[in-house]
């Protein structure tokens, strides 16, 4: 059979009968019962039909590569001749294509192919174009030096075919954006104009590509040169762009404004004339080093004329978004230019697109946020309009703006209050959003809110019938401003009628749910009805020290004093008088220490093994603190800690009981419990390193917890990890000795009898049998003790994140070669000595670290949030992968070295949650 | 050929647009409009300046019409059904409906106002029945084997279009009117970027700049808000046909927005015509009507209705659209002898009215007032200007221009002090050619002509093969910055032109010193722009003039044209320097049997003082011109092509040589 078929295959010669040789070949090479003398012949016929020219070198390709898959010792050979092949002046674009691919750039013998440039060069300079475009469209097969492949970029974008132009200004940009360091100035100011040149190219496609390169070419043109000429290439650049915004082409519009945008710096003057169709006195005699037109070099600054307007004024939806985005970084330097954008942003408003409305929105609040946005009194119907759109998007984008908005006069301050009202009319779903936005611009307008509330006092007086008319939705909406005016504390005087606390107060639900960011409901609660007493003052000047303001942000920690100092004497009077008003940190404290004590209550519970009872007491405790977090920020610390803590007594108590009956465990075997301290352990290691600001008692409370885990395991018998456990144990033992020296404190009697037990371990002979005994022993003298929080804890916390990225928009890859993944990375509480790592996994071994020096991102010990390209480079051959990316912190205390290389030298403490990344291979 | 440019209308005047364009052979009459000022024949282009026997039909190759405004296409029916043109019409569709009802409507205003028409209305529907020729935009039309045309969008009204036209390597864009901004109901003008000898381009607004238009937009609708609010009745003057779409829209937008209730009112049946075409033809929309049509139809307006005599008087405020919008007469003059003495009534008067008009008589009138028609009406009412405007500004046209790059640009449809300026503004901004002549004066503007050449099958692959240099140099005059690295792709640079025969071109390509490679393929790759050399028609004188061009300088893109360096063909050809000392007969024998011998077909041996080129040496008559250029080259000095043709042996070269006296 065999025997025939290689007839029939070898009948194939001639190169007409070539197909119907090609099912005798598939049979040959598929059965694996196949000679090895019959494949040799069969893969050097298959050779000599790849080198003739006429025959079909796809069909040749699959089968050799089928080929060498099958029979992997054939494999040299099938390169070679493939190798031999694609040097070939009569090559074809899909034969290339499919030889290169049956080369494996991982592969020794294809290594030198692709390492080597001359490969490349070659197939560069052939005469076929195809060829050309295929190779720079897939130039990162090759490993060609950067210094080669952009010189060879470069000259290619002066081939006479635009899709030569086109993938090679693509080449351009792909090298930046792979981290090439170009340093030669005048290589890079060769490339930035030889794309400008390319702007006028007569080829959309090409134009495209340019504006893209000219984009990033422009910005490392200006990096790259000293300080004194920055801010005229700078210029030079913008210039350069907005003679692009005037294209026919939408993608060319929208690709130079997202170009714009991303310009840092540029000339105030300049700004301005694109505000303006006539040349500014400023801009009129200034020439800028450009491409103006295919044949004039210089660019006027003039050209700048009207570009945004032109852009804001667009056909197309996407233009108008892309320039309202650029106008976001732009204006924030310049305060003119802002200005004169106003005008322009508040119409573009009443945009029939959505996006737009909310792109023009966004810059509006960024404007404000800048203290930019004046607002003049012809753009505040347009704005107020746009409180009662159909939109809820738009609705709440636009009170975020109004937050920010200073009004000049009472009038419009007025109106500002009756559209919010309005809104609140005819879209009760809004009522939260809508009365944090009065709340707020109350705080930022109190004169106002005076005058505003002294005006309506009568009508929120109850009506004669005695009967508050309340419910209306704009009395709620008066009230929640009322709350924003100003009261002195110290001097009880408020300067709205104080009765409108108290009124206030039958709304306290709602408004609370409104001002939930602020405040909680029994913080207001105590104010409100602290403020109904206080006496009227007319005049705001008396009060005017006592301005008492909970709710920005920034003035919380100022807040914080200002309330110690009001509620400490307030308890020397008396009790009954108020509470500590407005602060819900010292409350979610207190509300802790009484959730541990009750945590505490439940130990005699667990040690009967009750375990049920004890888990639906924690459950409930857990709901508790949960109240504390519902709010949009973060957690605090403290309640974060709390939650680990009732988590870790809730593993305690299970472990515990397990172990309490032996014969459970002898049933069940080791696994369950196991499984359960083991998350303990990692539970506790997480609180003992993850929160700053912790006390040696909190510490040691929670090293005695971690020494039960030990215990526990050790006692009940877990053989197979005995020396390692034993040695965590006597660390532990250690750390607490350590800690005793410094402070000073009680040593609880579990602790130094098992102190005791491990020194007579360590002496004993036979380990594994004596232990359990006494580990029991010393575990009945375990008994929870009462965790005393003393002051704040932070969280050390982390999150990582790409964005976008999920199973259907993966990020590309070439298998074989590096990847950058760009992380949003957002890190909270942790200072900068630390040490933190980016751990990337794929599949359950192999993982990379790649580290995170903080002193190069900015950002507060607080909060630091910062975009972080990480290499990945062990991209395998598939076409999906899937990363599992955290961030995980060096701890300095564990005193195990791991010997890794480009790795942390300690263990790892993570986080941040596992977040995947999908990679998927690039097909183009 | 040069294209040639005879302007019958709109020179240096707004009004009865019309240009007849002859390119390289092909007729073209761009708009056939008329003036509406006039009411004899003068409304009309002097159609006799085109053929003297009226003979219309051979001597135009077609007629194309941008759109249907009356200043474009008023003077059709006149020169179809009168002047007997037959030949083909070229417009757009929507331009094809709306073109009968805008004709119909003037006719019937005049014959409103006791006057009669130089046209009737069969004339009207049988000029519309005509051959004309319909067209999409951005579609190509072949109108015959040479002539091409494609349609652009232009916005301005419903159906504009800009024209592009070619024919051989000639290629103009004629504007129409168009618009380079967005309103509420078209788009911007759309066009490619093309290789382009000439725009004729409209130059209404040449020195205006508008400002944005949602200024414009706020201004506008405050306005009416304002009057509206305090009870009054609105006014809006505009014709049937675009404007009052836009302005419906807006309205219509602004009454769902701000919860307005106050009608709003067509007051002729035309328009609610015009709105049945805007709403079908939905394609030559704006972006955001075409978006947004599939849900709710922009022209759908759910706050318009139309007008009823009986309301003209009725109280309450309300808003009205009524035609014509110059206020010359018909319905809206009516209705502002109606509304005039009222304080709180308010009327909208357009951007531009022509002088003498009752439009232009209010723009410049101090309210109240007293203005003095069939009798004397007291003006009270508001006067608000509308700043729309569907023509583009002075901006606009700089941008288009700058966009297309053309090498010339002709101005019409403006007045002439603005296109003046605007000329100016080009010229230095630009640095590309313009003028702006007056009507019935004929501009001669030079074209790109190709000639097509053989090609060597090196040259060819020396074209092929990528070849780049790199070196640096100053960019621009700014001496501050550094010079820069610039790439140079010199595959083109080095090819030679050569004169097969007078008829052949031939395209060489030089590997050191000459060397002659026989012809082989005729490639259409390379287009040898030789314009201004190329005038005459004879054979003859077009072979001197390409020998002449050849020698001094060429240039020579390929396909896509880059920048040459010049100076490397100037040294191949360098002709300049000529010594004057006289070369001794030996030394001229010697060098002449040297440049023969490096001849890469010649075998050196054969090579004697007397030796015939053809003959002795087999070499053919293309040889024979590399040899004279190699002898040029060697002795720098110029050889006429009469001759050059007669040196065919060494003998000779020598003699020639000896005796020329600026040999060197």
């Amino acid at each position: 059979m065999e025997q025939r078929l290689l007839a029939a295959a070898a009948a194939g010669r001639n190169h007409n009968q070539f197909p119907k040789s090609l099912n005798a070949f598939v049979s040959l090479i598929s059965n694996p019962c196949t000679s090895d003398s019959t494949l040799t012949t069969t893969a050097e016929t298959l050779i000599s039909h790849l080198q003739s020219p006429n025959s079909n070198h796809q069909q040749i390709l699959s089968l050799l590569s089928a080929l060498s898959d099958h029979h992997p010792r054939l494999r040299r050979e099938v390169v070679a001749a493939v190798k031999y092949f694609i040097l070939l002046p009569s090559i074809t674009i899909p034969a290339l294509s499919h030889a290169l691919s049956l080369l494996d750039p991982a592969d020794s013998a294809a290594l030198d192919l692709f390492s080597d440039e001359s490969l490349f060069l070659t197939l560069c300079f052939y005469e076929c174009g195809k060829i050309r475009k295929w190779l720079l469209r897939n130039v990162s097969i090759f490993r060609v030096r950067p210094s080669v492949l952009l010189t060879i970029l470069l000259g290619f974008t002066m081939d006479p075919f635009p899709y030569i132009r086109e993938a090679a200004l693509d080449g351009l940009v792909m090298i930046l954006n792979d981290g090439v360091v170009v340093e030669d100035r005048s290589l890079v100011g060769g490339c930035y104009f030889r794309a400008a040149e390319l702007l006028f190219d007569a080829d959309i496609s090409v134009r495209r590509a340019a504006v893209s390169a000219v984009s990033e070419w422009g910005q490392l043109n200006v990096a790259s040169n000293p300080d004194e000429y920055k801010r005229d290439l700078s210029d030079a650049l913008f210039l350069q762009l907005c003679v692009m915004v005037r294209d026919m082409d939408v993608e060319i519009r929208v690709s130079a404004f997202d170009a714009l945008g991303k310009i840092p710096t540029v000339s105030e003057n300049i700004l301005l004339q694109t505000l303006s169709k006539k040349p500014l006195l400023s801009t009129k005699e200034k020439i800028y080093p450009g491409q103006y037109t295919e044949k004039l070099s210089n660019i006027p600054a003039t050209a700048a004329a009207f570009a945004f307007l032109h852009g804001l004024g667009d056909d197309f939806f996407q233009v108008r978004r892309s320039a309202c985005r650029a106008l976001q970084t732009l204006m924030v330097p310049s305060a003119e230019f802002a200005c004169g954008t106003v005008d322009i942003l508040v119409c573009m408003l009443s945009d029939a697109s959505v996006v737009v409305r909310l792109q023009a929105l966004e810059t509006l609040h960024c404007m404000a946020s800048h203290g930019h946005l004046k607002v003049a009194e012809y753009h505040l119907d347009m704005f107020f309009s746009i409180l009662i759109d159909n939109d809820a998007l738009i609705r709440s984008a636009m009170r975020k703006t109004l937050q920010f908005m200073k009004l000049q006069k009472l009038a419009m301050f007025r109106s500002c209050i009756e559209n919010l009202i309005k809104n609140l009319e005819l879209y009760p779903q809004d009522e939260a959003d809508t009365f944090y936005a009065l709340y707020r611009i109350g705080c930022s307008h109190r004169k106002f809110v005076i005058k505003i509330i002294q005006e309506v006092s009568q009508e929120l007086e109850p009506s004669l019938d005695g009967k508050l008319g309340f419910n209306k939705v704009k009395s709620a909406g008066l009230f929640v401003l009322a709350i924003s005016a100003p009261v002195s504390l110290e001097r009880k005087t408020s300067s709205v009628p104080p009765q409108i606390f108290s009124y206030a107060v039958t709304l306290l639900g709602r408004i609370c749910h409104g001002l939930v960011d602020v405040v909680d409901e029994n913080t207001l609660l105590s104010y409100l009805s602290q403020c109904s007493r206080f006496t009227f003052t007319s005049t705001s000047e008396n009060i005017e020290g006592g301005l008492l303001d909970f709710g920005l942000k920034y003035n919380r920690i100022h807040l914080h004093e200002k309330s110690n100092e009001v509620s400490s004497p307030s308890k020397t009077h008396g009790p009954s008088e108020f509470t500590s008003p407005l602060e819900s940190h010292v409350k979610s404290v207190s509300c802790v220490k009484t959730i541990f004590q009750k945590i505490v209550d439940l130990w005699p519970l667990i040690q009967l093994g009750c375990m049920n009872e004890v888990a639906r007491t924690l459950r409930s405790l857990k709901e508790e603190t949960k109240l504390f977090t519902r709010d949009s920020h973060r957690p605090e610390g403290v309640i974060v800690f709390a939650m680990n803590y009732i988590h870790a007594i809730k593993l305690l108590g299970n472990a515990w009981a397990y172990s309490l009956s032996m014969t459970n465990l002898q049933l069940k075997g080791m696994g369950a419990l196991e499984y359960l301290l083991g998350k303990m352990e990692r539970g506790l290691t997480e609180m003992l390193y993850r929160y700053v600001g912790m006390t040696r008692n909190e510490e040691l409370h929670i090293l005695e917890l971690m020494l039960v885990t030990y215990a526990i395991r050790l006692a009940c018998g877990d053989t197979c990890h005995f020396e390692e456990y034993m040695r965590k144990l006597d660390f532990v033992l250690c750390s607490i000795e350590y800690l005793y020296k410094e402070g000073s404190f009680e040593i609880s009697r579990f602790v130094t009898d098992l102190q005791n037990v491990s020194r007579e371990i360590g002496n004993s002979e036979d380990k594994a049998v004596d232990m359990p005994y006494l580990l029991l022993n010393s575990l009945n003298l375990f008994s929870l003790q009462h965790i005393m929080l003393s002051g704040e804890l932070k969280h050390l916390d982390a999150e990582v994140d790409v964005c976008g990225n999920d199973f259907r928009k993966p990020l590309p890859f070439v298998p074989g070669l590096p990847v950058g993944i760009p992380f949003e990375i957002t890190l909270h509480n942790i200072s900068s000595e630390i040490k933190l790592w980016l751990a990337i996994s794929v599949g359950e071994r192999s993982t990379q670290f790649v580290f995170l020096d903080l002193n190069e991102f900015g950002g507060s010990d607080e909060i630091r949030k910062f975009k972080f390209v990480a290499p990945f480079f062990r991209t395998h051959r598939v076409k999906h992968l899937v990363l599992k990316v955290s961030i995980g912190m060096e701890s300095s205390s564990e005193n195990r070295n791991l010997k890794r290389y480009n790795g942390p030298k300690h263990e790892l403490i993570y986080l941040s949650r596992d977040t995947e990344v999908h990679l998927s291979m690039v097909v183009r | 050929m040069p294209i040639e440019c005879l302007v019958l209308g709109a020179g240096q005047e707004v009004g009865k647009s019309c240009v007849v364009v002859t390119i390289n052979g092909k007729r073209i009459m761009f708009d056939c409009g008329m003036h509406m000022r006039y009411k004899d024949l003068r409304q009309y282009p002097d159609f006799s300046l085109i053929s003297d026997s009226g003979d219309f039909t051979s001597s135009l190759s077609c007629v194309i019409i941008t759109h249907f405004h009356l200043d474009h296409i008023g003077a059709l029916p006149y020169f179809t059904q009168v002047c007997g043109y037959e030949g083909p019409i070229y417009m757009t569709y929507p331009t094809k409906a709306l073109a009968p009802l805008a004709l119909e409507d003037y006719r019937n205003m005049l014959e409103r106002g006791g006057e009669k028409a130089q046209f009737t209305s069969e004339h009207i529907a049988e000029c519309m029945k005509k051959d004309t020729i319909l067209v999409d935009s951005w579609h190509t039309i072949h109108v015959d084997k040479d002539l091409q045309i494609r349609a652009y969008y232009a916005g301005h009204v419903l159906g504009a279009a800009m024209f592009y036209a070619k024919v051989g390597d000639s290629a103009l864009v004629y504007t129409g009117d168009y618009n380079m901004v967005p309103d509420r109901h078209l788009g911007a003008a759309q066009i490619d970027r093309l290789q382009l000898d000439l725009v004729i381009s409209e130059s209404t607004y040449a020195t205006t700049y508008r400002d944005s238009k949602y200024v414009q937009e706020r201004e506008f609708l405050k306005a009416v808000h304002k009057s509206v609010a305090s009870g009054g009745k609105v006014l809006i003057p505009s014709n049937a046909l675009g404007r009052t779409q836009e302005l419906c829209m807006l309205l219509d937008d602004y009454w769902e927005r701000t919860n307005l209730k106050v009608p709003i009112y067509f007051s002729s049946g035309s328009t609610i015509q015009a709105n049945l075409y805007h709403k079908i033809l939905i394609n030559w929309a704006s972006q955001n009507v075409k978006d947004t049509h599939a849900r709710h139809n922009a022209f759908d307006f759910r706050n318009v209705r139309s007008f009823d005599r009986s309301l003209i008087n009725a109280p309450g405020p309300c808003v009205l659209f009524a035609s014509p919008g110059n206020l010359n007469g018909g319905f809206s003059l009516e209705i502002l002898k109606q509304w005039a003495p009222y304080e709180e009534n308010l009327v909208m008067l357009p951007g531009s009215c022509s002088n003498g008009i009752i439009g232009s008589k209010l723009m410049s009138a101090k309210i109240p007032t007293q203005i003095k028609l069939d009798e004397n009406y007291d003006i009270t009412l508001q006067i608000h200007k509308l700043a729309f405007s569907a023509h583009t500004d002075g901006k606009g046209i700089m941008d288009l221009v700058t966009f297309l790059s053309p090498k010339h640009v002709l101005l019409v449809h403006g007045e002439k002090p603005k296109m003046a300026a605007l000329k100016e503004k080009i010229q230095s901004e630009l640095g590309i050619e313009c003028c702006y002549p007056a009507n019935n004066e004929t501009v001669t503007i030079p074209s790109t002509h190709h000639i097509e050449a053989g090609v060597s099958d090196a040259f060819l692959q020396s074209c092929l093969t990528p070849n780049f240099k790199f070196w640096k140099t100053n960019v621009g005059s700014d001496e501050r910055t550094p010079p820069i690295l610039q790439v140079h792709d010199d595959r083109v640079g080095q090819g030679m032109l050569t004169l097969q025969n007078p008829r052949k071109l031939a395209m060489l390509h030089q590997i050191g010193r000459l060397r002659l490679i026989s012809l082989v393929k005729n490639v259409n790759l390379f287009d040898i722009s030789l314009a201004r050399e190329i005038t005459g028609n004879s054979q003859e004188k077009m072979a001197s003039a390409l020998r002449s061009a050849i020698l001094r300088h060429i240039r020579v893109p390929v396909t896509q044209s880059f920048v040459l360096n010049g100076s490397r063909l100037a040294t191949v050809r360098s002709m300049s320097s000529h010594g004057d000392d006289h070369l001794d007969k030996q030394a001229v024998i010697d060098r002449v049997l040297d440049v023969v011998k490096s001849f890469p077909k010649v075998d050196p041996s054969k090579v004697t003082p007397d030796v015939h080129f053809q003959k002795d040496l087999g070499l053919d008559s293309l040889d024979n011109v590399e040899i004279v250029m190699a002898l040029e080259e060697e002795f720098k000095l110029e050889i006429p092509d009469k001759e050059a043709d007669k040196i065919d042996s060494c003998h000779l070269a020598i003699e020639y040589v000896h005796n020329h006296p600026m040999a060197s």
